[in-house]
C-alpha cells in the first residue's frame, strides 16, 4: 500500500499530519490487541468466549450481519444515483462504494472467530452444502465484495491513470475511455442493486428460515433486514461523508447531507413499521411461540435493548430528521445519523439475544452448558444471560481496528473526490 | 490412540440377549419409544451415556427434563398434584432441521435414519445447534475435561471446536445390540427397534398406547416417540 502511496500520489502520502500519525498508530495497536486475542482464543477454544450451547451465538455474529447491514449504503447509494437519476448523491460516490467495500470485507471477517475450526475453513469450498443458508450468504458476500472493490476501481481509475499511479492498470484517459467507463458503471449499477437486495435478504435467511426459533422464523425478517441495511448504512454513509470532508479528501455542499437525510428519515420510518408489524404480529395472539420471545423483548431482561433501539434508534432520528429546519443543519443530521447507527447496532443484538436465549424445550433443568461448571452450579441452563467475554470484546476490536485501517488509507490513496471534468454536475 | 475392545463380547449371555435388537426388517429405520409412565428420574441413562461415549464433563448427549416449572418438583394440574419426566437425547427426526442448515454436511442423516455427525468434518459454526428445536447439540467449548485421565468407552474422543450429539450408539448397533441408555434403563422405560416393522415393539407401543412426537408442530418428525402417563395419581395440593 505504501509504496504504491508514495509512487502515485507524493504529497498526499507524505503529508501525513500528526493526527493521522497518532490514528494510525492506535489502528495498529488495536489490531495487534485482536489478533493476540485471537490466537489465544485459537488456543483455548471457545471457552474463553461467554457463548455456550444454551446461548450459541453472540458478539462475533451480531457484528457479522451489522457489517452486512452497514454496506448498504454504499452499493445502494452508487446505484440508485445512477438508476434512478439521483444525480447530487455524485460527490459521495466513491467514498460509498469505498465504504461498501470495507464493510462487507469486515463482516466477511466476522465469521472467522465465530467458528470453532478457523483451520477447517476450506471444508465450505471442499464440501459445501447447498441447503445451508450459510452457503447462499458466503457466496453473495464474495460476490458483492468483487463488485464493491470493481465498484471503486472503476469509479477511481481515469483518476488514477491521470495521476500515474500503477493501480490503474493500464487504464486509458480518452473520450473514449470515460464512455466507455459509463457504460461499465451503467452495467454495475444494474448488477450491484440486486447484489445488495440479495445480501440483505440471505443473511435475513440465515436466521429468517429456523422453524426452532419462533422470534426468527417469519417472512418479515427480509423486508427488515434490508430496511435495517438502508438505515443503518446511509446513516454511517452521512458520518463518514462529513468525516471524510474534514479531512480534506472530498468536497460537497450541505445541501446534500440534508437530502442524505431526508432519505434516511423515509428508510427509519419504514424501519420503524416494519418492526412495528413484527411485534404487534407476534405478541397479539398471547400465547404461541413467537409471544414469549417478544413478551421478553417488551419487559423481560433484554428489555432496555428493545426501549433503545426503538427511541434512541427510531423515534428520535426519525422526529430530528423530519423537521426541514433541523435537516438543514449537518450538526443535526450527524447527531440523527449517530443515534440511528447506535440504534441498528442495538437492533442487531436484539434479533440475536432474542432469538437464542431461551430453551425451546421450556423445562428445567434445560440445555447441557458444554463447559464443566463449578463445584455446587448447574451444569444445564433454561437460558444464559450474555454478555461478551473481554476476549470477544478485544477480537472485535481487532477486527474493527483492521478495517478503519484499510479504509483510512484506501481513502488517502484513492482519488474520491469527482473531478471537476465529469460530466454532469455533482451540485443540483 | 488404544483399539477400543467391546465389552458386548464378555457379557454374560443372559445380558447379552437382554441387550439384543432382535429380528429387523430388510431396511430398518431405527426408532425409540420413551414411557413416561415409567420414566422414574433417575438419570442412570444419562450416566451410562457419559460413560459409553466418553462425554467430557459439562457435556451431556442425554438429559432428564421435569415436566413443570421446576426440577424433580411435581406441578399442578385440575388441582392434583403430578410429576413427571421427559428423557432427552437426539429425537433422530425424519426432517432434520440440523442436517439441512450445514454448511458442509458434517451431520448427515444415514440411511437407516440415524442422524450422524462427522467430526473431521465440522467447522463449528454452530447453525446446527441454532436449528435443532430440541436443544440436545453439544458443542466442544474448550479442551475436553474428563474425571478420569483416560478415555471411556467406545468411541473415539470428539475435538476441540466441533460438535458432538447422541448416535442411537451406532457403535453398539453393528453388534445388533440397543443403545446403551435403552439397556441400563432400571425402569425399562426405553424400547429401541425397527419402525419399518409393523410388528416390531416400537411400532406396536406406538401404535398401541398412542406414542406422540416432541414438538410435532415444528414437522422435523422425530423417529423418538412418547408414551404418555396412563395414570395420574394424584396428591391432594
Amino acid at each position: 500500500m505504501s509504496t504504491v502511496a508514495t509512487t502515485a500520489l507524493p504529497r498526499a502520502a507524505r503529508r501525513l499530519s500528526r493526527a493521522t500519525l497518532v490514528w494510525l498508530a492506535l489502528l495498529a495497536a488495536g489490531l495487534a490487541t485482536g489478533l493476540g486475542a485471537w490466537v489465544y482464543q485459537l488456543a483455548n477454544g471457545l471457552a474463553v468466549t461467554n457463548m455456550r450451547n444454551p446461548m450459541m451465538w453472540g458478539l462475533y455474529i451480531t457484528l457479522f450481519m451489522y457489517f452486512v447491514g452497514l454496506s448498504a449504503g454504499g452499493l445502494i447509494v452508487a446505484s440508485a444515483g445512477r438508476l434512478f437519476g439521483a444525480a447530487r448523491l455524485k460527490p459521495v460516490v466513491r467514498l460509498a462504494v469505498l465504504e461498501a467495500t470495507v464493510a462487507v470485507m469486515v463482516a466477511g471477517l466476522f465469521l472467522l472467530p465465530d467458528i470453532g475450526r478457523p483451520d477447517r475453513a476450506w471444508h465450505l469450498l471442499r464440501y459445501p452444502h447447498f441447503t445451508s443458508p450459510l452457503i447462499w450468504d458466503l457466496t453473495i458476500v464474495t460476490l458483492y465484495l468483487l463488485i464493491s472493490v470493481t465498484y471503486v476501481w472503476v469509479y477511481t481509475r481515469a483518476d488514477l491513470a491521470r495521476a500515474g499511479s500503477r493501480l490503474a492498470l493500464g487504464t486509458g484517459t480518452g473520450v473514449a475511455d470515460a464512455q466507455r467507463d459509463e457504460r461499465v458503471k451503467g452495467v454495475l449499477a444494474a448488477v450491484g442493486l440486486p447484489a445488495a437486495i440479495l445480501l440483505h435478504s440471505i443473511t435475513a435467511w440465515i436466521f429468517g428460515l429456523q422453524i426452532s426459533r419462533g422470534f426468527w422464523y417469519s417472512a418479515v425478517m427480509a423486508p427488515l433486514f434490508i430496511a435495517s441495511a438502508l438505515v443503518s448504512g446511509t446513516a454511517l454513509m452521512i458520518l463518514l461523508a462529513l468525516i471524510v470532508r474534514r479531512a480534506g479528501r472530498v468536497s460537497f455542499r450541505d445541501d446534500l447531507v440534508a437530502y442524505l437525510g431526508g432519505m434516511l428519515a423515509v428508510f427509519v420510518a419504514v424501519e420503524g413499521f416494519l418492526v412495528f408489524s413484527e411485534m404487534l404480529t407476534a405478541a397479539y395472539p398471547g400465547a404461541s411461540f413467537e409471544a414469549d420471545p417478544a413478551a421478553r423483548l417488551l419487559t423481560g431482561p433484554y428489555a432496555g435493548f428493545f426501549w433503545f433501539e426503538v427511541i434512541v434508534g427510531l423515534v428520535v432520528p426519525f422526529v430530528l430528521l423530519a423537521q426541514r429546519r433541523l435537516r438543514a443543519d449537518v450538526r443535526w443530521v450527524a447527531l440523527a445519523s449517530l443515534l440511528a447507527v447506535a440504534g441498528i447496532l442495538v437492533h442487531r443484538v436484539n434479533i440475536v439475544l432474542n432469538g437464542l436465549s431461551y430453551a425451546t424445550v421450556p423445562y428445567p433443568p434445560g440445555v447441557s452448558i458444554g463447559t464443566r461448571q463449578p463445584m455446587g452450579s448447574d451444569s444445564f441452563a433454561l437460558s444464559l444471560f450474555y454478555k461478551p467475554s473481554l476476549v470477544e470484546y478485544l477480537v472485535a476490536l481487532g477486527v474493527l481496528c483492521f478495517g478503519a485501517l484499510v479504509f483510512t488509507l484506501a481513502a488517502r490513496v484513492l482519488p474520491l473526490r469527482e473531478a471537476e471534468h465529469a460530466a454532469g454536475g455533482g451540485a443540483e | 490412540m488404544a483399539e477400543k475392545v467391546s465389552p458386548i463380547e464378555a457379557l454374560p449371555p443372559a445380558s447379552r440377549e437382554y441387550g439384543e435388537i432382535g429380528p429387523v426388517s430388510e431396511a430398518p429405520r431405527w426408532g425409540m419409544v420413551v414411557d413416561q409412565e415409567r420414566c422414574i428420574g433417575c438419570w442412570s441413562c444419562c450416566v451410562i451415556c457419559k460413560s459409553e461415549n466418553d462425554v467430557p464433563l459439562g457435556m451431556w448427549w442425554n438429559r432428564i427434563d421435569t415436566v413443570g416449572d421446576a426440577l424433580d418438583t411435581p406441578y399442578l394440574e385440575q388441582g392434583e398434584l403430578v410429576m413427571h419426566w421427559l428423557p432427552l437425547a437426539c429425537q433422530h427426526c425424519e426432517n432434520p432441521a440440523c442436517t439441512k442448515v450445514c454448511p458442509v454436511q458434517a451431520t448427515y442423516p444415514r440411511e437407516d435414519g440415524v442422524v450422524m455427525q462427522d467430526s473431521a468434518r465440522c467447522i463449528g459454526c454452530r447453525f446446527c445447534l441454532v436449528a435443532c428445536p430440541y436443544g440436545v447439540r453439544v458443542f466442544n467449548w474448550g479442551r475436553a475435561e474428563r474425571p478420569t485421565d483416560f478415555d471411556t468407552g467406545m468411541v473415539e474422543p470428539r475435538p476441540i471446536g466441533t460438535m458432538e450429539k447422541c448416535t442411537f450408539c451406532v457403535h453398539r448397533l453393528t453388534d445388533g445390540q440397543v443403545p446403551s441408555c435403552v439397556w441400563s434403563c432400571p425402569a425399562q422405560a426405553r424400547t429401541f427397534g425397527d419402525l419399518n416393522d409393523p410388528e416390531s415393539r416400537v411400532s406396536r407401543l406406538i401404535r398401541e398406547r398412542g406414542g406422540s412426537q416432541l414438538l410435532e408442530e415444528r414437522g422435523t418428525d422425530p423417529r423418538v416417540y412418547y408414551l404418555p402417563p396412563r395414570r395420574k395419581r394424584g396428591l391432594e395440593a
